[in-house]
């Protein structure tokens, strides 16, 4: 379980998070979603250890971050960053054994295992075919799926995922997400997802966490959040979210005509 | 995907060290006193002269190479070279100013006075670059290269007005294993075998600094931590090896890139290999520093770039297809 206390978080001029309180339960699937630069990236980056609230305290497993080390929250969370860094020369396959890491010791080979588990998540993210090529020669979608197998690697119960599925087609982002709802249905990880896809996240994220300037505007069962009233404040959007077949789907999206 | 399971380089490492054993006794033979196999080991000039400048050279070679390569995955820049933190600059004033007071008579006299200034314009320049116990790396490379400016704007200074000690200075600044022996190789030793080790050990988080610093710190490495120990085991190492020989450019910046462009960005491949690469080019260059224009001295800051520049430019050359 993940909890975020009172967190308040700004950078230098400006706060980002204010008093945010939310709990995360273990083996949920969440959509964290909110308009650009309301705090999402932020969100993630605080409960990964990369940030340090200026008040409030992140817990995890009942624990603050700040008392794990890097290598204990390495093999807890697993992060993945929006945006890859690729000015590095690793191939595919050296940047997914790089996930391997929290599980190894100092002056100390991969082991077969190792291998084998880089293989199976690259196989999973569709990246096996990759595995020699340099991030310079792919493109930003088998690049975020690469960053994708490597968290997998990890083998961690918990995924940070910073907009896993923005640089995908749509056949890889459903790829993507299946995936994802598989080891969090089998294997019980607690994955939280920055998304942007409204009906992506209808369809795969049970829970969602709706932000809004600051602040958390709703928490709890996707469908019931992502209603007519929410999604005009927080996107300034017209939408109206209808149920097909029992599925929750938001229809006919249109921006909000300017109120004289 | 490669092949073995081993990221060690077995294979190079062996055939290096063997070049490297080969040329170390091989170039003990040759000089303006030239040896046979059999008098070479009854010889004091060996012993006293020639043996322990060439250990000198193979180990500051090394230690630049790993400082290197250390520096290039710290700072993820390929230009950084050992230097780049004012290290050299520092020292070499230190070693003006020693020469200017006439320091040159006493033992390691410039030596301690390059290594104390060397030091001293470190500390400065992580001061100015740190914020809390972070270390912002940007501030630090442009500090460095700023104060750099700085102290060589100083030692034109000091030999345009006292041009009668321009030649030593100007010696100095560009590196010499002359005046080498066995004290030195006692001081530098230590120092360079524990730097060396500490990078080793880190090996595996320099690939990982390498893919970002976030990145690092979210696959378990304690970036600061390991940025604070690198650095300042790779500076003690550089300013040693600065005090005892002047400043010898271009091993450090080179030797890391052409085992890159061999083996590929993974560290635990270039540390151990530049140990050997970067001693068996040190020792090469130090070779022909001596003997090139014998008896005179050739600086061998000159001849590393002379050497290695060529070298260089034709692995880039090759390597170009690949892009």
């Amino acid at each position: 379980m993940i909890e975020l206390k009172n967190v308040t978080y700004g950078y230098t001029d400006k706060e980002v998070l204010h008093n945010v309180s939310v709990r995360f339960d273990t083996g949920g699937m969440y959509a964290i979603m909110g308009a650009n630069g309301c705090g999402k990236t932020t969100l993630l980056r605080l409960v990964a250890g990369l940030l340090s609230p200026h008040s409030g305290e992140v817990t995890v497993e009942g624990k603050s971050v700040k008392q794990y080390s890097a290598i204990q929250l390495a093999r807890r969370l697993a992060y993945v960053r929006q945006y890859p860094q690729t000015d590095f020369e690793f191939s595919a396959f050296e940047t997914v054994l790089m996930g391997r890491n929290p599980y190894q010791r100092r002056l100390q080979n991969e082991s077969q295992r190792d291998w084998d588990i880089v293989e199976q998540c690259m196989k999973q993210t569709n990246t096996w075919h990759l595995r020699l090529a340099k991030p310079n020669q792919m493109s930003g979608g088998e690049l975020q799926r690469v960053m994708l197998a490597r968290a997998l690697a990890q083998q961690t119960p918990v995924m940070l995922l910073d907009e896993p599925v923005s640089n995908l087609d749509i056949a890889h982002q459903f790829e993507i997400l299946e995936l994802l709802r598989t080891v969090n249905r089998e294997e019980q990880k607690t994955i939280l997802i920055v998304i942007h896809d409204l009906n992506m996240a209808l369809r795969y994220c049970p829970q969602l966490v709706l932000l809004h300037q600051g602040g958390i505007r709703y928490q709890g069962a996707t469908p019931q959040g992502l209603t007519t009233d929410n999604i005009r404040t927080v996107f300034n959007i017209q939408a109206n979210p209808i149920t097909i077949d029992g599925e929750a789907t938001v229809l006919r999206l249109e921006p909000q005509k300017a109120t004289p | 995907m490669p092949k073995s399971h081993s990221s060690f380089p077995t294979v190079w490492l062996l055939l290096l060290a063997a070049a490297l054993a080969a040329a170390m006794l091989g170039c003990s033979m040759l000089g303006v006193v030239h040896f046979g196999w059999d008098e070479m080991w009854q010889s004091s000039i060996f012993w006293n002269l020639r043996a322990p400048r060439i250990v000198l050279s193979v180990l500051v070679g090394a230690a630049l190479s790993v400082c290197g390569a250390a520096y290039q995955s710290v700072f993820r820049n390929p230009l950084t070279d050992p230097y780049v933190l004012g290290i050299s600059s520092g020292a070499s004033v230190g070693a003006a100013v020693a020469i200017l007071l006439g320091l040159e008579a006493y033992m390691l006299g410039v030596g301690a006075c390059a290594l104390v200034t060397g030091l001293l314009t470190i500390v400065v320049i992580y001061r100015i670059a740190s914020i809390g116990n972070r270390m912002h790396t940007t501030t630090l490379l442009l500090t460095g290269v700023c104060i750099t400016f700085l102290m060589s704007a100083i030692i034109s200074f000091i030999m345009v007005l006292r041009q009668d000690k321009m030649d030593s200075i100007i010696f100095w600044t560009m590196g010499s294993f002359a005046s080498a022996s066995w004290t030195e190789v006692a001081i530098v030793a230590p120092v360079v075998a524990v730097g060396i080790g500490i990078v080793l050990y880190y090996a595996r988080d320099l690939n990982l600094l390498l893919a970002g610093s976030e990145t690092a710190r979210s696959l378990g490495v304690e970036v600061e931590r390991v940025k604070r120990v690198l650095l300042l085991s790779t500076t003690l190492m550089v300013a040693f090896c600065v005090a005892t020989c002047g400043v010898i450019g271009f091993v450090g910046l080179v030797v890391p890139h052409c085992l890159r462009l061999v083996l590929g960005p993974d560290n635990r491949r270039i540390v151990p290999c530049a140990i050997f690469a970067g001693g068996l080019f040190m020792l090469l260059c130090d070779t022909l520093a001596r003997t090139l224009l014998m008896p005179a001295e050739l600086p061998v800051g000159s001849l590393t770039a002379l050497a290695g520049a060529p070298l260089f430019i034709y692995l880039l050359y090759k390597n170009k297809k690949r892009y």
